[in-house]
């Protein structure tokens, strides 16, 4: 269950990453536990593919990041989505949602079969 | 951008690593603590934290390959890492470095040389405009020439030449020149250092020189001009004809008269007739020949020194190669098929029946000195070079072998090493890039030093080529630069088998079995990876090579040794051969040459020291007739029985110490004519009987024979003596021959052999003093019978071969047992702990120390048995240039085998040697 859960991750992780990122400022640790909170601990972000993720959106220029003091006073490394991030962003939710579109016609054609 | 930040990110690479380093420490704490507010305990947490996280190192590497330039940089990390190892082991770079330097090195010289000579184009202005023109003929392939009043019709009528020009080779006489300084001999040096003695022309009379003889715009044509004085014009067409006048090569002007600057408007008489000098061409200038000729003549005046030649009016006869520049923007399809249009107009300016009326098809080609394949002396250049070509291969596909070895012994060894880096995590591929690197590293070594070997083979090559041969063939003028494509060509050839053979081992050995790696389980007993397999094959490869190489240039080296050892049958060391021409046509009429051959004849018999003088054509392999036993009728039967028949004088048995066994000499003059045959010959016709007294008829129909050679008659020829048999010049002849006697008023065309008594080099300066008086004209060669033996085609390409071999062989050899030498050490290497254990078990160190030589010595072994059976079959197809020797001459097969073993076992001793000496303590601890 979980390696099923995982695949589908690392193709939304970017999305996932985005959308979170769309409420504010968020370190890396605050994106992990954002997402599994709000997804009720289904979807869980593995450390290795997050940290890689959130470089290349940087080098894409989807984020931005700087460093800042966390809520104890640590230093921690703070993204936020730039301009190109809220329109990327917007690209890939319309196509999740046409995705899922797609995939949930199909599913109800079999049940109305049955 | 994104790819702006990349190229960023990559200086700031230092910073940025830190900075991650920072931030996953900050995710790992806010983890650990999430972890104890859950209730675990600090260890497991900070464990649990950890865990999740992975490999840190890969994490971050990964992060870091999203730069676009990573890739760069992993490049130069494998290659400085790959710089560092071949600094750590330096015997093993050394010997592939240079194994593999060797084989490009010489196979690139080889190349290049190839290209410079068979496939240089024209030496004029902007070459790729010129083509050149020739006649195929269906009757006669050699017949490519045109005749001069075809010239001519060609010139004046077509529209697709910007020049048309003609030239023809010649050899002419020359004399008027005795006042001058002289420089030069003919072939010295590194030739008759390996046996080989050129005749040498006797000073005094006249000498021959290569004349190239061209239409008046040829210089202005190939857009050539004079370095002194001027070269011929067309306009000058009628100002030659009563200035005669001739340009000399500045090459010829500087080995024959040392650059006399006063040379330039002397006179130079060329077969009687004078010239004035008015140019010097070019330094290696050679037009559209394939050497430099000495002199150049105008085609209008050839009827000068060719006296009674029509060429310049008849159209029949054939004179000179034709050669054209292309007018702007004609293409040589065009040209070719405006020439065949006029081709067939042409026929009908012939005559007749003649050939010149027949069809025929006219070719062009892109301008090139050497003929279409025609000339049957440069198919055997052709195929000189092919053999020459493949033995070079064979010589890098044996340092390739080497290399591959000594990679795959070091693979071996580095199993430790590799399997540590793939516990670290590296992946196969970049573990496979990286040894794919170091292969790649030692690969543009190799190449840098192959071009130092290659610069240093041409140069050695050129200087001794141009210094061998003779003045009179012309100047030979090699262009041998290393040629950059050839070198590239042959570079990644290079680079390609060592990274082949490095890359199977790399893919081997990058298998993850990591425990056994790290174990190092290779020190089991016994121990066979597949890898050592591969290894033993290649041994066995260059053994067999090699052994075939040096089998073969040991036969071929004791088979022309033999040939000069053994005795011909007649007298070689006390007979001086005198090879006497009158250059073509000098103008004499058979009469005047025959009686001054007479004079020549009588003042040499008078020298001192002369025993006689006698003149005969050398037995064996030049001429053959029909024979009829029957004197009734003449030859009409096919296919008649042969015999090689000479005409000799009656002295000539006398002369050489042939002795006659039966019968007796020739010695009438009426019929019926004479003939001596050898024992073979009459062995062959009248086996067991008395052939003394016995008719035979010789018939020269449908053999070949010169215009005006003396042939035998058609009338029945009496056997009145027999003679011992004598070696015939060509090998593969056997020794049945027939004297005829030669009349002696027809001594001319016929090799003198003069005996003496004093030594015979003195007696051709005699000679030379005899011909400046007497016969100022001729041109004569002498050499001893003895030096003559080594100028026989067999004798030359026997020598030439096993020279060849040998050097090759050697190389071979050196690189082979390198490379049995590092094979073994690094055997030796990993079995150590083996080793020590025998020791430590009881046992002495002689036998381990036979143990891997015996392990060693086996891949060699079975390599010496193929390269035996290789090299026996070799033997057979070149038992024409044996001698006699016996295709399994025992000195050359056991000979070269236990040398190569004893090397391979003195290569494999010095690294067991090594291992035996270590102590069985350390070998037992060592891990």
């Amino acid at each position: 269950m979980a390696r099923a859960n995982n695949d589908i991750l690392q193709g939304t992780l970017a999305l996932l990453v985005l959308k979170t990122l769309q409420q504010g400022p968020m370190h890396g640790w605050g994106i992990t536990l954002h997402i599994q909170r709000i997804s009720n601990e289904v979807l869980r972000v593995e450390e290795g593919s997050l940290y890689p993720a959130l470089h290349r959106m940087e080098q894409e220029g989807w984020v931005s990041a700087e460093w800042g003091s966390s809520e104890n006073n640590r230093r921690a490394r703070y993204y936020r989505l730039t301009a190109a991030g809220r329109r990327q962003l917007a690209a890939e939710e319309m196509q999740w949602r046409r995705l899922t579109d797609a995939v949930a016609s199909v599913l109800a054609f079999e049940v109305s079969r049955a | 951008m994104g790819w702006m930040r990349r190229v960023q990110a990559s200086w700031r690479r230092g910073r940025l690593s830190k900075e991650l380093d920072e931030e996953l420490r900050f995710h790992l704490a806010m983890r650990e603590e999430m972890n104890i507010r859950n209730g675990m305990s600090a260890d497991e947490s900070r464990l649990d934290a950890q865990r999740r996280f992975g490999n840190a190192t890969l994490l971050k590497e990964r992060a870091r390959e999203i730069d676009m330039l990573t890739f760069l940089e992993t490049v130069l990390q494998d290659a400085r890492f790959a710089v560092r190892m071949l600094i750590k082991h330096p015997g093993f770079t050394a010997v592939a470095v240079a194994g593999l330097a060797i084989g490009i090195g010489v196979n690139t010289a080889v190349f290049t040389t190839y290209k410079a000579v068979m496939l240089q184009p024209l030496d004029a202005k902007d070459p790729q405009q010129l083509v050149s023109i020739y006649r195929t003929n269906l009757h006669d392939p050699s017949a490519a020439g045109f005749s001069y009043p075809d010239y001519e019709t060609y010139r004046d009528h077509n529209q697709v030449f910007s020049g048309l020009i003609a030239a023809a080779a010649n050899e002419l006489a020359l004399t008027g020149v005795d006042d001058l300084p002289t420089a030069g001999t003919t072939g010295g040096g590194v030739a008759s250092a390996f046996g080989f003695r050129f005749p040498s022309k006797v000073a005094g009379g006249a000498e021959f020189v290569r004349v190239e003889i061209v239409s008046e715009n040829y210089f202005s044509v190939l857009g050539v001009n004079a370095i002194r004085g001027r070269v011929f014009r067309s306009r000058d067409v009628h100002d030659l004809q009563a200035h005669p006048a001739v340009l000399i090569s500045e090459n010829y002007w500087q080995r024959r008269f040392r650059a006399d600057p006063n040379l330039l408007g002397k006179t130079l008489n060329l077969n009687s007739a004078a010239f004035t000098l008015i140019g010097i061409t070019p330094h290696d200038f050679m037009g559209t020949n394939e050497n430099v000729p000495d002199l150049w003549l105008p085609i209008r005046l050839n009827n000068l020194v060719n006296h009674g030649s029509g060429f310049f009016h008849d159209r029949e006869e054939i004179c000179c190669r034709l050669y054209g520049r292309l007018a702007q923007a004609v293409t040589i399809g065009a040209a070719q098929a405006e020439m065949n249009i006029l081709a067939d107009q042409t026929r009908s300016l012939h005559l007749p029946h003649s050939d010149g009326s027949k069809p025929v098809t006219i070719s062009l080609f892109p301008g090139s000195p050497f003929g279409v394949a025609q000339d049957s002396d440069q198919r055997i250049i052709m195929w000189g070079f092919r053999l020459i070509l493949l033995a070079v291969g064979l010589v890098l596909l044996i340092s390739c072998a080497n290399v591959a070895g000594l990679q795959l012994a070091r693979s071996a060894a580095r199993q430790r090493e590799i399997g540590v880096r793939l516990s670290l995590g590296a992946s196969r591929l970049r573990l496979i890039r990286q040894l794919f690197t170091e292969s790649s590293l030692l690969g543009v070594l190799a190449g840098a030093f192959a071009l130092v070997i290659t610069w240093w083979v041409l140069r050695m090559l050129v200087v001794q080529i141009s210094a061998a041969l003779p003045m009179e063939w012309g100047s030979l003028a090699l262009h041998v630069e290393p040629d950059i494509h050839v070198f590239a060509y042959v570079f990644a050839i290079s680079l390609l088998a060592g990274v082949l053979f490095g890359l199977a081992p790399a893919l081997e050995s990058s298998r993850p079995n990591l425990s056994s790696a790290i174990k190092e389980e290779g020190a089991k007993f016994g121990f066979r990876l597949g890898s050592t397999r591969l290894r033993d094959v290649l041994v066995g490869i260059q053994a067999c090579v090699c052994l075939f190489l040096l089998v073969v240039a040991g036969l071929l080296i004791r088979g022309s040794m033999r040939l000069l050892a053994s005795s011909p049958g007649y007298e070689i060391k006390h007979v001086v051969g005198l090879d006497v021409n009158f250059p073509e046509s000098v103008g004499h009429s058979p009469e005047k040459e025959e009686a001054e051959l007479r004079q020549l004849r009588d003042s040499v018999r008078r020298l001192p020291g002369v025993t006689s003088v006698t003149a005969g054509g050398p037995t064996g392999g030049l001429r053959i007739a029909n024979i009829t036993l029957d004197d009734t009728k003449a030859v009409s039967e096919v296919p008649a029985p042969t015999l090689y028949y000479s005409f000799v004088a009656p002295n000539y048995f006398e002369t050489l110490s042939i002795p006659i066994t039966l019968g007796q000499g020739f010695a009438r003059t009426l019929p019926p004519a004479e003939v001596i045959l050898s024992e073979s010959a009459a062995n062959r016709f009248w086996p067991g009987k008395n052939p003394i007294g016995r008719k035979m008829m010789l018939d020269v129909k449908g053999q070949y024979h010169g215009r005006n050679e003396l042939i035998p008659h058609n009338a029945p020829y009496e056997v009145v003596g027999i003679a011992k048999d004598t070696r015939p010049v060509l090998p593969w002849v056997d020794s049945s021959s027939a004297y005829l006697p030669l009349p002696l008023d027809r001594w001319s065309g016929q090799p003198f052999l003069v005996r003496t008594r004093i030594g015979p080099k003195e007696l051709i300066g005699d000679i030379g003093r005899q011909l400046i008086s007497v016969a100022p004209n001729l041109v004569v060669y002498a050499e001893t019978l003895e030096d003559l033996l080594t100028a026989t085609p067999s004798f030359v390409l026997s020598r030439l071969s096993a020279i060849f071999a040998t050097i090759v062989g050697m190389l071979g050899l050196a690189l082979a047992s390198v490379g049995i030498y590092g094979s073994v050490s690094y055997a030796v290497v990993r079995r150590t702990r083996e080793m020590g254990i025998r020791m430590a078990l009881g046992a002495k160190r002689h036998e381990v120390l036979s143990l891997i030589l015996r392990e060693s010595t086996r891949p060699v072994l079975a390599g010496l048995m193929a390269g035996f059976l290789v090299a026996a079959g070799a033997s057979h197809l070149l038992r024409g240039l044996l001698f006699g020797l016996s295709t399994l001459d025992p000195v050359s097969f056991l000979g070269v085998s236990a040398l190569f073993l004893l090397i391979a076992l003195f290569a494999a001793y010095i690294p067991a040697k090594r291992a035996t000496r270590v102590d069985p303590m350390v070998a037992l601890r060592y891990e």
